[in-house]
């Protein structure tokens, strides 16, 4: 019996591992990485649904297959598939005249209707738009002739052609992908007009993007991009090292997937170079203003410890250069941003009084502050995935120990952090702005959710001045009363220091040497794959 | 035995039954609402009151506890575990792929440390106290303290990098199973191959031993007969390990990049996709219960008095 049992085990583990031997064999993907044509990145998750018109996708991966009607750059909205447009005097009807001889990946053509099909099929499912006020805005898409086509919007919104401009969800996807004549519930392929076609996808493996080669614009230089999915910085590194990797950037919460010391090990070798954007975005520490038993609930507690960080060392110790201290929510190349703010410099007499005067007295002997037998205490919240939170909250707290302030640091994965956010449950927590693009209309905007940035503002003296301000700038249409209006809502924030700014965040792209032509978007989460050349 | 097979079949049901409802209900006690929970995991970038109402009804979320419950029960039935909430694609189309890469790492691995196991363990008890025995228990008791995460860098490094032998991560060819399979083999070998070795040791000293050998038997045989008796106790043991790795795989497929079982838990519990985890939690429930059924039934097709004959 024994025997035979043994027997009949032994030989189906061996047909199994035969079995997963032989299977395995023809999921051969990565080979070394053919010099010259080919770039593998290496990113943290999966492409996951690629559906333009929701939000699972990758951004960077959903940013070179689909486009949007036109592009936002450095030099302000340009045109992409719409190749001129009008605005209504009125500023509720904008005409576009679309780019002819444009061919969706299937062969498709691009055109009016097929521009109709897909505002509709956004349209349809508008509430989970929300977020980009135009959804909430657009009342019809009518086709005038085949490649010219109007957006009637109920009444005069400026952002509309910056939100058109996005990565989603107003961009194009085949006709013949749609479900039903839906895309709300999926969709069933992945087509859209942009220079790269994804050809491959193994589910949290890789996935293979080739070059449009009826691409509009001309077809790529990189004919062949993987996105390899890479968890750990570590495996990434070592990746790199080997050259089954190449190519790395930054992803899009500014958890960088590679420490600062692993790039300069990597640079060193002389095979890869560093490149780096511009400011993206801020870093910062949001303060919870609505628990008004919480020492946060004083504005001259915030001001304090705005007082007692030094960014300037966090800047050069944490992260070798490679990020700017900031002095206010948006660094000044933010549309709107360059007004002239109180500076609150790193000096830790200056909080030191501030403290003594809001009524936080430090006894003698004692290591903390109090006030009315309350301790100065607050809890951080930082993400464990950010190479460098962890090191910036110990930063912190040690330069708050100095002025009498008990700082608890607590580190948890991004997404308890966001429920935090959400539901109010925190003193501070780390965070950074939507970034260029989105900035600062998506991130003002987002200061009266309750799942964004609700509970840091709403605590404020000025709260309901600044939702009204908030209400009227998006709707306003002069320019000067927009950058009023913008003024003046950063203004009160900043005079709250409810966000308290650390620094300004950029993308940096690890890539071989001899790759050129690497430039960045008006966004921190894509780039311009089709702009690379090896040479 | 038919009956001893059927009868554990019988009881596997509730407690399958019991762990599903737990699961149920350990993940509507979190905090987060779980409409909330899907349109953060769907990425959208501002959540609305309205939004959340919507998203309730259209996931059935606004009934009662109870009625979501057998619904998905009996739905899981038929292995249909709802959709993800981050994909939006069925739950088994993604646990299922991910389901078979762990188990061909976890075969695999299981065969190594069964072969390793009983091969060291032989070799230790008939060397008993001597130089070979005690060096085998001092490097695996250093090789299995050491963190897996940490002496997988150091493989990947040698190997993969500066030798380039091996893939760093992924699942593309034979190859790529070799380190994986080494650092489940350490953390799990050094374990078992103890559990041979004791049971070899307190079988030497049997009475049948001694009578083997006053009748002159061969040494080989005496061995063979030893090794037999001692494995009734191993091979239970070893049978729990498959479930006991398919697991705990996390640190391994993480750091490998392999798209198993591990990764996507991770991922689910990270992005809080429920329907993920609850059929996560019952797949590897299930195998639990399956493998000590199957670890008993061996136990007793081994051991005539478990199942009455003497």
């Amino acid at each position: 019996m024994l025997k035979r049992t043994v027997i009949n085990l032994t030989v189906w583990i061996v047909s199994i591992v035969l079995l997963a031997a032989c299977s395995s064999g023809n999921t051969g993907k990565t080979e070394s990485t053919e010099k010259g044509k080919e770039l593998v990145y290496a990113t943290a998750k999966d492409i996951n649904d690629m559906n333009p018109h929701l939000y699972a996708g990758s951004m960077p991966a959903q940013g070179i297959v689909y486009e949007s009607l036109v592009e936002n750059t450095e030099d302000g909205i340009k045109p992409l598939l719409a190749e001129s447009w009008e605005v209504s005097n009125d500023g509720m009807v904008y005409t576009f005249h679309l780019r002819k001889n444009v061919k969706f990946h299937d062969g498709e053509p691009f055109n009016a209707e097929a521009v109709k099909k897909n505002i509709e099929a956004v349209q349809s499912n508008a509430s989970k738009h929300s977020w980009i006020k135009l959804s909430t805005k657009l009342v019809s898409c009518n086709v005038l002739d085949p490649y010219t086509i109007q957006l009637v919007l109920s009444e005069a919104y400026y952002p509309t052609l910056l939100e058109l401009s996005m990565t989603r969800p107003y961009v194009f996807i085949s006709p013949n992908n749609f479900i039903n004549g839906e895309t709300k519930n999926g969709v069933n392929g992945f087509d859209g007009t942009g220079p790269y076609k994804l050809s491959e996808h193994k589910v949290d493996q890789y996935a293979v993007f080739e070059a449009n080669e009826a691409y509009w614009g001309g077809s790529p230089k990189v004919k062949k991009l993987t996105a390899k999915v890479l968890a750990t910085g570590e495996t990434t590194f070592l990746a790199l090292k080997k050259g089954e990797v190449n190519f790395v950037f930054t992803d899009d919460r500014g958890t960088d997937s590679l420490d600062v010391e692993a790039i300069k090990k990597l640079v060193d070798s002389g095979e890869y170079q560093i490149v780096r954007s511009k400011a993206m975005n801020t870093k910062m520490i949001v303060a919870n203003s609505s628990k008004s038993d919480r020492p946060v609930y004083e504005t001259a507690v915030r001001e304090a410890i705005w007082h007692s960080i030094d960014r300037e060392t966090i800047s050069k110790q944490i992260f070798n250069g490679t990020e700017s201290a900031a002095h206010t929510l948006f660094s000044a190349n933010v549309n709107y941003a360059n007004v002239d703010l109180k500076k609150r410099s790193y000096d830790l007499e200056t909080a030191n009084r501030i403290l003594n005067e809001a009524g936080w007295i430090l006894e003698k002997g004692q290591a903390v502050r109090t006030k009315n037998g309350s301790k100065l205490a607050m809890k951080l919240y930082y993400d464990t995935n950010s190479s460098s939170q962890k090191t910036q909250a110990e930063f912190i707290q040690d330069s708050l120990k100095k002025v009498g302030m008990q700082l608890e640091l607590i580190g948890e994965e991004s997404s308890s952090i966001a429920n935090r956010r959400s539901t109010g449950d925190y003193d501070l927590l780390f965070n950074q702005t939507w970034g260029l693009a989105y900035d600062p209309q998506s991130t003002i905007a987002s200061f009266t959710a309750k799942p964004s940035y609700y509970y840091t503002t709403s605590g404020i003296a000025k709260s309901d001045e600044l939702y009204k301000k908030i209400d009227q700038v998006m709707v306003s249409m002069d320019e000067k009363n927009r950058t009023s209006l913008y003024a003046d809502i950063l203004k009160i924030v900043h005079d709250e220091a409810v966000f308290i700014p650390i620094t300004n965040g950029s993308v940096t792209i690890v890539a071989p040497k001899e790759l050129k032509g690497i430039s960045f978007k008006q966004t921190q989460f894509e780039l311009p794959f089709d702009r690379m050349y090896f040479e | 035995m038919g009956r001893n097979i059927i009868k554990r079949l019988f009881i596997s049901i509730p407690l399958l039954l019991v762990i599903s409802f737990l699961t149920f209900v350990l993940i509507n006690l979190s905090p987060l609402d779980p409409a909330e929970a899907v349109l953060q995991t769907q990425g959208v970038p501002n959540i609305t009151d309205e939004l959340i109402a919507q998203t309730k009804e259209e996931l059935g979320m606004d009934q009662h506890f109870l009625i979501r419950y057998i619904r998905w029960l009996l739905a899981s039935l038929q292995l249909d575990f709802g959709d993800s909430y981050v994909t939006g694609q069925p739950v088994w189309s993604l646990l299922g792929p991910a389901l078979l890469n762990t188990l061909k790492l976890t075969i695999v691995s299981v065969f190594v440390i069964v072969a390793l196991s009983i091969f060291l363990g032989v070799i230790c008890a008939l060397r008993e106290g001597k130089f070979i025995d005690k060096s085998v228990r001092g490097v695996s008791f250093f090789l299995t303290s050491m963190p897996s995460y940490g002496l997988a860098a150091l493989l990947i490094w040698y190997f993969s990098v500066e030798r380039d032998w091996l893939p760093t991560s992924g699942m593309d060819s034979y190859k790529s199973y070799v380190l994986p399979v080494i650092i489940i083999t350490i953390s799990y070998a050094g374990i078992y191959f103890r559990i041979v070795r004791s049971s070899m040791l307190s079988n030497l000293y049997e009475d049948y031993v001694l009578y083997g050998r006053a009748c002159g038997l061969p040494e080989k045989k005496i061995t063979l007969h030893i090794l037999r008796n001692s494995l009734q106790v191993a091979v239970s043991v070893f049978c729990m390990s498959i479930p006991v790795i398919l697991g705990s795989t996390v640190v391994v497929e993480n750091v490998f990049a392999w798209p198993g079982l591990g990764s996507l838990s991770v991922k689910s519990i990270l992005s809080r996709d429920f329907p993920m985890i609850q059929a996560y939690v019952l797949v590897l429930a299930a195998a639990f219960v399956l493998f000590n059924t199957v670890s008993d039934l061996i136990n007793v097709a081994m051991n005539p008095k478990a199942r009455g004959e003497h």
